[in-house]
């Protein structure tokens, strides 16, 4: 009944690939817009979501857990969930078509801190405790 | 005087009579004999032909014994060389199947971040159907199918399966189970519900859904698989359970030039693998209800992977078993709400889901949390700035 007692004791092909592949995880949806759900934009559950998060798969559960109690960037959700970007942001578009998350965008390129400033203020403290 | 006329004449007569009589009497003895020998020549004739009819047809039905035997082998024998030659070719496609997965996978992961990776999806879907092909084929010359090592949910079975078929879509997993199928399992079981996915799909509307439901019966685990499709008739019903309980086995050669490989390698696997599969009950949508039983010594209770939690007690079961220490509420966070990002206590929790081979570093770096963090955003200002697709975030051990 089990392996071993295959007639042929031939090499076993052992299938090492994911059980589960990721087109299934997605429900086979494509990817959203490349504006939307960007590394940087902050998700998070909406209020009244965990009654509704029942049906869901184990990793848009898992993506909800995340973002359960306050806002999370889509890279970090992608980082702890241990899923590759595309997959998150395909998950987080559904959980948004089912009104499950809300999404704040990014802070725009131009309100972001000067990265010159900032590499001059590292050097400046490099200099003062020689790092 | 007259009367002695008539006296001699009526001697004359007598004595006629009387010769005439043994005349005929000697000539009837005469034709008796003949008659006699004659027929015991043909007799002897007769029986001698029947003998010898008796010996050629003897003859002949031996030869014609012979004649089934030696077809009989010689059908056989092309079988099996049908079947090592295509057993061959199968498991090369299996293995390169297989080995196409792994690959697509690691590419997947690569280009998380890159819109191809929806390419690589379809791509990676339409291997994993010509896989359940290369699997099926296998099957059917007698090699086995793919093992996989650890035990998984039978929710993740089911999905598994899923994706070895077309229109997977339509395939609703109403339910998360608390139940998980064994090693040895995993495999056979996936390739069993896939074929009877696929037919279920082929058999039923483009857009019909087909629902597949858990249920424990006694010692039994079910996979119950309901489709909205047109349903069997006793003759197909009858057909089938023939095929599905593995008492009929066609060969490849009557399997035809469009082959049906389903329900003959489903019969084949699950007989190998000790379950059973029944296809006469009616879903409740009026199609076919698919029935695979698991016996006991295929599955157990325990939960395998820590995010497949049983969906109605799921939150209880987040707090309890998973240990998420980086969820608790309101403990483990910044003055703003926002969750700490921490070492990933979590990851290592719940790691052993999809990454099997991850360096075992991860133990002695928990410590170093702070360490770490300063890391992840030295990492994460570094991606920041490249911006660039190739290396995402689910790639390295973020």
């Amino acid at each position: 009944m089990t392996d071993e007692q295959e007639p042929e004791p031939e090499a076993e092909l052992e299938l090492t690939a994911p059980l589960v592949p990721l087109f299934v995880v997605t429900g086979g949806r494509g990817l959203p817009p490349s504006h939307e759900y960007e590394r940087t934009t902050l998700v998070s559950a909406k209020q009244d979501a965990a009654a509704d998060a029942r049906t869901l798969s184990p990793e848009a559960r898992e993506v909800m857990n995340l973002v359960a109690d306050g806002f999370l960037s889509v890279a970090e959700v992608a980082g702890h969930t241990h899923l590759p970007l595309g997959v998150v942001r395909i998950l987080l578009a559904e959980l948004a078509d089912g009104d499950l998350v809300l999404a704040r965008k990014p802070v725009p390129p131009a309100e972001q801190a000067d990265k010159e400033l900032l590499s001059a203020v590292l050097d400046g403290l490099k200099t003062r405790f020689g790092a | 005087m007259n009367q002695d006329v008539l006296v001699w004449c009526l001697v004359v007569v007598a004595v006629i009579a009387v010769a005439a009589v043994a005349v005929l009497s000697i000539r009837n003895r005469a034709v008796e004999a003949k008659k006699q020998h004659s027929e015991t020549v043909l007799t002897a004739r007769l029986n001698e032909a029947e003998g010898r009819l008796s010996n050629v047809s003897a003859e002949l039905q031996r030869r014609q014994a012979e004649q089934q035997v030696t077809i009989r082998a010689a059908e056989e024998a092309a079988e099996e060389s049908t079947k090592a030659v295509l057993k061959g070719a199968a498991r090369f496609l299996q293995s390169l199947a297989a080995e196409q997965m792994v690959l697509l996978e690691d590419v997947q992961r690569k280009y998380g971040g890159h819109p191809v990776l929806a390419d690589l999806m379809e791509v990676n879907h339409a291997n994993a159907q010509m896989a359940r092909r290369a699997h099926g084929i296998a099957v059917m010359c007698g090699a086995p199918l793919g093992r996989r090592t650890r035990a998984a949910s039978v929710y993740d079975v089911v999905r598994n399966a899923q994706g070895q078929i077309r229109n997977f879509r339509r395939v609703q997993i109403m339910q998360q189970s608390g139940f998980a199928l064994k090693a040895s399992a995993v495999s056979p079981v996936a390739h069993a519900v896939a074929e009877i996915l696929d037919n279920a799909a082929s058999f039923s509307q483009q857009d019909a859904p087909i629902e597949v439901t858990f249920q424990r019966v006694q010692k039994n685990l079910c996979i119950v698989i309901d489709d909205a499709g047109v349903g069997m008739n006793d003759e197909d019903r009858q057909h089938a359970s023939a095929l599905l309980s593995g008492s009929v086995q066609p060969r490849l050669s009557e399997l035809g030039t469009q082959p049906k490989f389903g329900f003959p390698v489903v019969g084949r696997i699950a007989a190998q693998y000790g379950f059973r599969v029944d296809v006469t009950g009616v879903s409740r949508y009026g199609g076919v209800r698919a029935v695979v039983l698991l016996p006991e010594e295929l599955w157990t209770e325990e939960e395998i992977t820590a995010p497949v939690a049983e969906a109605p007690r799921m939150s209880a079961v987040r707090d309890t078993d998973d240990e998420t220490p980086d969820r608790p509420r309101g403990g483990d966070r910044t003055v703003s709400g926002l969750p700490k990002r921490g070492g990933r206590q979590r990851r290592d929790v719940a790691a052993p889901v999809r990454d099997a081979a991850e360096p075992p570093a991860r133990p002695a770096a928990v410590d170093r949390g702070s360490g770490r963090s300063l890391g992840a955003f030295q990492r994460g200002t570094l991606s920041g700035r490249n911006l660039d697709p190739s290396p995402s975030e689910g790639s390295e051990d973020s």
